[in-house]
């Protein structure tokens, strides 16, 4: 190595090799591959034909080199990337990052040499480099840097270091020093022979070598401490710190400029998806707003800003969306740690999120931390059931549900009088899940609601919960006509339900419809029939087994089987 | 076939001299070498430990003699170069790391004793050669490293063992050497002004460029790699007006070498390197005239001072031009001055225990600023009592295994060290002595005579160097501050 003052003159060459040992085709022909693979590699996914196809040809292009020289020496200037004298690659005046010898040029990369064996084990690797160099910005690393870091074994390079151009001074020669006579140095280093001999200053016996020596259980002290220092969580170290100078420090200024690293770091976290992060952040932070001192008001509101923020619809939807797109999710357990964070405005996004997720991996994460979430926030979750976006109050409706919201049923019941068929329907399943008298009272009165899946809901609950008020109400609908109008399902829900509450009270008429006669003989139709047998069914007392065997020889099938069913039990009714 | 070094170039070029860089460019010479390392060093153990017939002896030798039989067949010869820290195979250099490094060591060690630069296995080589060869190595012996050379070729040839041969370790020429000093005089300078021009970006709240402070920081990476010993010597300058940025780079420059003796990789010396070189960036952020106060700091100022740890995490939120956030270098500023026992300053209300990297660069800060004459320190410590300190005051708070291996790095008397000899020579430490039995009987320059005639550049010699008798030649006698005989340590390595 030489000098940067040297490089005017360009790489200097090995004198005795200044002819080419063969002819420049296979040089430009590599070269050429080189730029169609850089492009492909930017353009292309590596499970691309034509991805594929360019680096086979690359690879393909060294052989003929490797035939004749082990390791190929280009020299790169402005324009042209040269092998010896000759151009192979380039374009004069061409300035752009598609000319090859630009990009490494303005870096002030000028040699290139590649080694045998390059195109097998680093080619993937050089072509990722000028990729990043491509794209990169002017702030970002150069290719030399690049170059350094990425290590490779097959390339070596040559370079001049343009950030140090124009020199970088003298080193300091340490100061001014009293000049000291040859009798003078003489009797000092006697005195210092006698000091020594006097204090021992130096106990030899104390630099035992063999005492320097690691043994293995040092060694493996410093493997377990290299781990360590390289699985250390930095970012979460940092915040830490951050907080910890909040805390120590009362500063104003330096408070304020914490908090607007701490802004960063957050969003830097994000950024990362560093979930775990975020929380561990965001915990800390009101760690901080509970013990530190001498806070002033507007650094505590700053603080808690920090989690109301993230849980702003903008910032919250930003972080959904980076959650939608990654090819990669975070454990459940790492974000219901952010989500356990989060204010309550954060839920309506979230549920917005859940109705919006193209990511079916997500959707379940997603779910278990908005039950979290909203399991904590059990009032923001009532008052987003009637939100004015669907998609939110649908979520709502149905987390309620599933998280047996008792708070939930007036809303609710609110619900069930809206004229969205569907969101009625969902919310009589929610109240059916919750399944409180309030619930149960609530869809009382969707047994008359005009939507088939509605009433079915409703009464399937009662039926449940044995919920003996809606008794009459269901009495009325099994002696009326519009059951024996609806279709089977409904028929079937609401004769179970008056079997499961009406006792013997009901079975005189549940009798009349199983085994009576009406006018001229004539039977009702064989599904209420049948409904009327389950329905004794869940009766199920002697009277009602009574009445029940009266028809095990009935003619008509579906009565017949509905009737054996009703016989063997409850169980075999419910099939 | 292994990648071959090119010739030198005009540019600056991060081959390593006679290497192919850390890969080496054969993952097989390197994975075969390695084990032939390793095996080599069990056998050692094993012939060391047990009687040859013992079945543990054969079975060591058995497998070393395949190890280089296979080598020799895949690479049709085998040679072992040592150069520095670093083994070759054929020309293939092995990448040292935590794994392997005592093994490394212990081999180095005993090649070094015994002269050896170079050793070449025939394809003939069987257990029988293997066993006679190390145990010779290994015999006792008080006499210089060529003349047990000699000595055991001797014996080799008159067992009747012709499977290796030897050649004496290449000595580094005059041209060479000065080739080495002006690269690290080049990067010792560029690291304190791209440090200066760090420090004054953060003084005045702009954003400084990284790009700069990487480069340096691969410059020195790279030095350590190749060739620490003109890098080291250069932290000796310690110039006063630049203390601040002087000490950055010295930091920088023990902390690498620290880690490379530790077995870190280079990316893995890059990030200590980066973190190290930041470690006192806070600083910037202290008033100069209370960094530059050679009297007494009263209570205020020195909270002043103990504030840089922290300051210096605030300072590298400022660096946002970087690509990646700073976050170890961060850690290690705030950490640097904190003791293992999690005390020390600034005082951490959320407890974790010290990083690695901060531990490494704490023991590089303390030994340096120690040394160095500063604002408020005109008389600095002899580098030995700092050790000692180090070594001996668990007070200071600074990891034992880290501070065992920097006295192990640096010799009990580091570079720089100006001592007297019993033959009232005046010495400057030039080097650490290789043979790694030899820790306080340095490579000296010697500076004056007897007759305390000052000498520029004076002569390097080796107090490890014996009489016939097998006395040691010279023999430090005590430690001394340049400044009482006028030296300026700093002139003997630029």
């Amino acid at each position: 190595m030489t000098s940067p003052s040297h490089l005017a003159n360009g790489p200097k060459r090995d004198p005795e090799h200044l002819d080419p040992s063969f002819s420049a085709a296979p040089v430009e022909e590599l070269l050429r591959l080189i730029s169609k693979a850089a492009r492909a590699h930017q353009l292309y996914l590596p499970n691309n034909p034509i991805y594929r196809r360019a680096i086979e040809n690359l690879r393909a292009g060294f052989p003929p080199i490797w035939a004749e020289v082990d390791e190929l020496t280009l020299t790169i200037t402005e324009s042209e990337i040269r092998w010896f004298d000759t151009p192979v690659a380039g374009e004069a005046g061409n300035k752009s990052a598609d000319n090859l010898a630009w990009l490494f040029y303005k870096d002030g990369v000028r040699e290139l040499t590649f080694i045998k064996g390059f195109e097998e084990a680093e080619v993937i690797k050089f072509l990722a480099l000028i990729q990043r160099a491509r794209k990169g910005s002017p702030d970002e690393d150069d290719l030399v840097t690049m170059l350094w870091e990425s290590d490779l074994s097959f390339v070596r390079y040559g370079y001049v270091d343009l950030l140090q151009e124009g020199g970088v001074g003298e080193l300091a020669d340490g100061g001014e020093m009293q000049p000291v006579g040859a009798g003078e140095v003489q009797r000092n280093m006697r005195e210092a022979a006698e000091e020594s001999r006097a204090s021992g200053i130096i106990n030899i016996a104390d630099f035992d070598a063999t005492l320097y020596f690691l043994d293995d259980r040092e060694i493996e002290y410093l493997h377990t401490e290299l781990k360590r220092e390289y699985d250390r969580d930095l970012r979460v170290s940092v915040a830490s710190v951050l907080m910890d100078i909040f805390e120590a420090q009362q500063d104003a200024d330096i408070r304020k400029e914490v908090l607007e690293n701490v802004h960063t770091l957050m969003v830097y976290l994000l950024t990362a998806e560093h979930l775990s992060g975020v929380a561990y952040l965001l915990r800390e932070v009101q760690v901080t707003v509970d013990r530190a001192t001498g806070v002033t008001d507007q650094h505590r509101q700053q603080l808690v800003q920090l989690a109301e923020r993230l849980s702003a619809p903008e910032a919250l939807s930003q972080l959904l969306q980076a959650l939608d797109e990654t090819p990669t999710l975070p454990a459940e357990s790492e974000l219901g740690e952010v989500f356990e964070q989060l204010r309550p405005a954060g839920l309506s996004t979230v549920f917005l999120w859940l109705s919006k997720t193209q990511n079916e991996a997500l959707r379940p994460l997603l779910q278990a931390a908005a039950g979290r979430l909203a399991g904590a926030n059990t009032s923001e979750l009532v008052r987003l059931i009637t939100a004015k976006e669907l998609e939110v109050a649908t979520e709502a409706i149905r987390m309620a549900g599933a998280l047996k919201t008792q708070a939930a049923v007036m809303a609710l019941a609110r619900i069930l009088g809206d004229t969205n068929v569907e969101m009625r329907r969902l919310a009589a399943q929610a109240l059916a899940e919750i399944g409180s008298p309030g619930a149960m009272q609530a869809l009382d009165r969707a047994i008359d609601d005009s939507d088939r899946d509605v009433r079915v809901a409703a009464v399937r609950a009662m039926t449940a919960r044995a919920y003996r008020p809606a008794l009459a109400r269901l009495e009325g609908v099994v002696k009326g006509k519009r059951v024996r109008e609806a279709d089977l399902t409904e028929k079937m829900a609401f004769f179970e339900g008056y079997g499961a509450l009406c006792g013997d009270g009901g079975i005189a008429h549940l009798d009349s419809v199983l085994n009576g006669k009406g006018f001229l003989g004539r039977r009702e139709d064989s599904e209420v029939r049948a409904c009327a047998a389950i329905a004794l069914g869940r009766v199920g007392t002697p009277k009602a087994i009574d009445t029940l065997r009266k028809a095990a020889t009935e003619k008509d099938i579906v009565v017949r089987n509905a009737v054996s069913r009703a016989l063997r039990g409850p169980g075999a009714t419910e099939s | 076939m292994s990648p071959r070094n090119s010739s030198e170039t005009a540019l600056q070029s991060v081959s390593l001299p006679g290497a192919t860089g850390e890969g080496g460019g054969d993952a097989h010479v390197r994975r075969a070498g390695r084990q032939l390392i390793f095996s080599t060093y069990g056998a050692l153990r094993a012939v060391k430990l047990y009687p040859v017939e013992n079945a543990a002896v054969q079975k060591a030798l058995d497998e070393v003699t395949n190890q280089s039989k296979e080598l020799i067949a895949s690479e049709e010869e085998l040679e072992l170069r040592m150069s520095g820290e670093f083994i070759f195979v054929n020309q293939t250099r092995l990448r040292l790391d935590l794994d392997n490094f005592a093994s490394f060591s212990h081999l180095l060690s005993l090649f070094r004793a015994c002269g050896i630069g170079r050793l070449t296995i025939a394809p003939t080589v069987g257990p029988k050669d293997w066993l006679i060869f190390l145990s010779l190595l290994q015999a006792p012996s008080t006499d210089d490293p060529s003349a047990r050379l000699d000595q055991l070729m001797a014996k080799l040839e008159s067992a009747g063992v012709n499977a290796f041969t030897f050649a004496p370790p290449t000595q580094q020429g005059d041209g060479d050497r000065e080739k080495a000093k002006e690269r690290a005089k080049r990067t010792y300078t560029q690291g304190v002004a791209a440090t200066r021009e760090l420090m004054a970006s953060v003084r005045i709240g702009a954003s400084p460029s990284i790009k700069k402070i990487k480069r340096v920081v691969q410059g020195i990476v790279d030095q350590i790699l190749s060739e620490e010993t003109s890098l080291i010597g250069l932290t000796t300058i310690r110039d006063y007006d630049e203390y601040t940025f002087t000490h950055s780079v010295n930091v920088c420059i023990f902390s690498v070498a620290l880690g490379k003796r530790l077995g870190l990789g280079k990316l893995q010396l890059y990030d200590l390197g980066m973190s190290a070189l930041f470690h006192d960036i806070g600083k910037s952020r202290v008033p100069q005239s209370i960094l530059n106060k050679t009297g007494g700091l009263n209570d205020e100022e020195w909270q002043l001072i103990a504030a840089h740890p922290w300051l210096g995490v605030l300072a590298m939120f400022q660096l946002r031009g970087a690509q990646e956030v700073p976050y170890r270098g961060m850690l290690v500023a705030h950490e640097h001055h904190m003791k293992v026992d999690q005390t020390g300053y600034p005082r951490q209300i959320r407890k974790h225990p010290l990083g690695m990297f901060s531990k490494i660069v704490a023991v590089a800060d303390g030994f340096d600023a120690a040394t160095s004459r500063r604002a408020y320190q005109t008389v600095p410590f002899s580098p030995a009592q700092v050790m000692l300190e180090m070594r001996d005051n668990r007070h200071r708070g600074m990891d034992p295994v880290i501070v065992k291996a920097f006295i192990n790095l640096t010799g009990i008397y580091p570079v720089g060290t100006l001592v007297v000899l019993d033959t009232f020579e005046l010495g400057i430490v030039h080097a650490v002595n290789p043979l790694q039995d030899m820790l306080s009987r340095p490579i000296v320059r010697v500076v004056s005579d007897a007759q305390g005639n000052l000498m520029h550049p004076g002569t390097l010699i080796d107090l490890a160097d014996r009489n016939e008798s097998g006395v040691f030649l010279r023999t430090i006698i005590k430690t001394e501050n340049p400044e009482r005989y006028g030296i300026r340590v700093g002139d003997y390595f630029v």
